[in-house]
């Protein structure tokens, strides 16, 4: 089931298409990854999945009914690139405060703080000012706020800055364990090896426009280039074959690349009856970082102004 | 609904529980009673005293006459100087610890005087501090006509007799002038600190939301307008608690010491004394009601104006005084017409800036003072109250449609220009 229809959704700016005739499917219980280089239109495409912008035209469904911003608010937990707190407030009231805003009951909310406060070691910070906190501690309490609700969609923009890797892990095991409950995640962020890690799905925008959509499996499959590592006792001299080009020897360890028509028992094959012994052979997928930077590659890094016509 | 009830609840609370709220509450009427009373002592205080040496050639200021009217106050004093010290006086005048000296010619007569006199001095003087002296010179030659005359002290007690006018208001028996006017100016007062403070706290506060980006946060929530609407209404009424809780003050204060001082001549009777001659002579309950109205409807009108300006600007303290200057004159304007305004609180230029909303606030709650219905009609106020409402819903509308677009914008400072392109996009 998808939790999150996007149908041809636009959205233009003075001076840029900030979002150009995107459409995507989010099912629910997955964690999705939203990718793309800065200014791709990720943050505009995020205030309006979370009802701050209004769309110019496209829809948005969220549990198949067209999303309203003002009572859907409260089915969706937003944590912002760029951390937003009250500094002069005491924890403990502003998490009161923001879980009420999204429509909590007061006492509900204090009870789930208490839970989410005890879950990730934060008991004592209740009388404690924001501006007391350390980045990383920023970080998690804004972590919480966002989930406090118990939203069915979060949306988690670059989650992992500023925290150190135990209490990133903390919060890693939090968002597996709120996807396997059945909370879709939506993932923005330029780090892909998190992505790699986490996420099932994925979509990468540039320019306001997507260009990739896929499982991490999917895309890494499409963007294959039938590499495959070879690790053996001995490196034979002069390997020749029709069916691979060998493209890089390191110590043991040979890359082919398997030739059009020829498959990976045809290298096996090759190496087996000239008698060498084969340690491993594993094929050899691109990282999501180099199908990034391929697809990316060659847009100016900034995206220019443009005049867009009224 | 319920969510700008708990934003108001928070803007109040966050604000009313800080100390500066408490210190504020306390400091300044004492500040501002200490203002008015300061500058009053400092004038007192700075009143010279001067000293004149009067080399007299008529022979008609003797010593007697001279001394007779030193007694009439401190701010001068007159010293008759034989004419055979004449040169000595006028060449070490300022040694011998005289401010100046004045020569009385040969040629004043009893009659005629002379055209004018003149005080010789190395420093420079005010009319405040000449006038006295003048004056004085008048009386000691008052006294030598009265001799010349035959006119006795007797004689002379008649002749200073006068009579004081009153107004007598036919409509409005009780009705004071003097007291409608110190009310007008401290109502009047009043409200522009109130304006221009709230107003400014609205205009940080939303700046506060914007560059910490918690904006984006609630917004994921709320809508901009509530967020905004919530903000100023929760200010509005700290704004609101603190002038309750100086009437209340006055109140107690009034109550305590009648009942205190019922039975003594003290101090504080005569306060109470003060206190009951303002309830008679103006209409205390519609004052007050009158400045609750004219504080909320005028706060909203102005500080929705500062919001828009709040969201617009970025960390840079110095955008927000140079975009938030034409709301700040429209306040000090305001102030600018109160003064004729009760001066004559009937005329066209009292009437018109009491209507038009911008000014309305200060200006209508400086003349309600002086009576409704007789000096302000009952049509002015109403009009007057209707605009201002209407005029608060324009600029909150407007000032809405700037705020859902700045709050989120980063980066440059727009202009006004922009904002207002902002305000009238789709």
């Amino acid at each position: 089931m998808n939790i999150l229809e996007i149908q041809n959704l636009k959205k233009y700016f003075a001076t840029q298409k900030a979002v150009d005739d995107i459409s995507m499917n989010i099912e629910q219980g997955s964690i999705f990854g939203l990718l793309g280089p800065n200014g791709a239109g990720k943050t505009t495409l995020i205030r309006m999945i979370t009802g701050i912008f209004y769309p110019d035209s496209g829809n948005i469904l969220l549990k198949g009914k067209k999303f309203d911003a003002e009572n859907d608010a409260k089915f969706i937990g937003y944590m912002p690139e760029e951390r937003g707190l009250y500094k002069k407030m005491k924890i403990g009231e502003q998490a009161l405060y923001l879980a009420r805003l999204k429509g909590m009951s007061k006492s509900h909310a204090q009870e789930k703080i208490k839970e989410w406060f005890k879950r990730l070691e934060m008991e004592n910070w209740w009388n404690k000012k924001v501006e007391d906190l350390s980045k990383g501690m920023g970080q998690k309490l804004q972590f919480v706020i966002t989930v406090l609700h118990e939203p069915s969609l979060i949306i988690l923009d670059e989650p992992f800055s500023g925290l150190d890797p135990v209490n990133a892990n903390l919060i890693k095991d939090e968002i597996f364990r709120l996807a396997q409950n059945g909370t879709t995640i939506i993932f923005s962020t330029h780090r892909m090896e998190q992505v790699e890690e986490i996420c099932n799905h994925i979509v990468l925008v540039n320019k306001g426009k997507k260009i990739l959509d896929g499982t991490v499996d999917e895309v890494k499959q499409d963007f294959k280039e039938n590499l495959f590592g070879i690790q053996l006792e001995n490196v034979p001299e002069g390997i020749k074959s029709n069916a691979f080009d060998v493209t890089g020897v390191q110590n043991k360890n040979i890359i082919v690349k398997i030739n059009e028509g020829y498959k990976p028992n045809d290298v096996l094959n090759h190496f087996i009856s000239n008698g060498s012994n084969i340690v491993s052979f594993r094929e050899m997928l691109p990282s999501l970082n180099d199908i990034f930077i391929k697809l990316v590659e060659g847009t100016p890094a900034a995206r220019q102004f443009e005049k867009i016509p009224d | 609904m319920n969510k700008i009830i708990l934003i108001i609840q928070r803007e109040f609370l966050t604000r009313v529980r800080k100390r500066t709220f408490i210190i504020g509450t306390i400091l300044f009427p004492v500040l501002y009673i200490g203002l008015i009373f300061g500058t009053g002592y400092i004038a007192n205080k700075t009143k010279q005293n001067l000293k004149i040496a009067l080399i007299d050639h008529s022979g008609l200021f003797n010593t007697e006459r001279v001394n007779s009217v030193n007694g009439n106050d401190t701010i001068s004093t007159f010293k008759l100087i034989p004419v055979t010290q004449e040169q000595q006086i006028m060449a070490a005048y300022d040694s011998s610890g005289f401010d100046g000296y004045i020569v009385i010619p040969a040629s004043f007569t009893w009659r005629t005087g002379t055209d004018s006199l003149r005080v010789n001095s190395k420093k420079s003087f005010g009319n405040s501090a000449l006038d006295p002296v003048e004056k004085k010179i008048n009386l000691v030659w008052n006294k030598v006509k009265h001799d010349s005359l035959g006119i006795d002290l007797s004689k002379e007690a008649i002749l200073d007799k006068s009579v004081s006018l009153k107004l007598n208001n036919e409509k409005d028996k009780t009705a004071d002038a003097g007291v409608a006017t110190i009310i007008g100016y401290v109502c009047g007062f009043l409200m522009y600190f109130i304006l221009l403070l709230y107003g400014s706290q609205v205009m940080m506060g939303v700046t506060e939301e914007k560059t910490s980006r918690i904006a984006e946060v609630v917004v994921s929530s709320v809508k901009p307008f509530q967020l905004m609407i919530g903000k100023i209404v929760g200010i509005g009424m700290v704004a609101l608690t603190q002038f309750l809780i100086w009437i209340a003050c006055i109140f107690i204060i009034y109550n305590v010491g009648k009942t205190s001082g019922n039975n003594s001549s003290s101090a504080s009777f005569a306060m109470v004394g003060q206190i009951q001659h303002v309830f008679t002579s103006v209409n205390v309950p519609l004052v007050i009601g009158c400045f609750i109205f004219y504080l909320l409807a005028g706060f909203f009108f102005y500080s929705s104006l500062y919001a828009a300006i709040g969201s617009a600007i970025n960390e840079d303290m110095r955008e927000a005084q140079s975009l938030s200057f034409p709301i700040t004159m429209l306040i000090i304007f305001s102030i600018a017409l109160m003064t004729p305004a009760i001066a004559n609180p009937s005329s066209s230029i009292a009437v018109w800036a009491s209507i038009i909303p911008f000014s309305s606030p200060i200006v209508m709650m400086a003349r309600i003072p002086f009576g409704v219905p007789n000096t302000v009609p009952l049509w002015q106020l109403g009009l007057s109250m209707g605009l201002l409402v209407g005029g608060f819903m324009c600029t909150t509308w407007f000032a809405a449609r700037i705020y859902r677009t700045g709050i989120l914008m980063y980066g440059k400072k727009p202009s006004w220009k922009e904002m207002i392109k902002w305000a009238f996009r789709k």
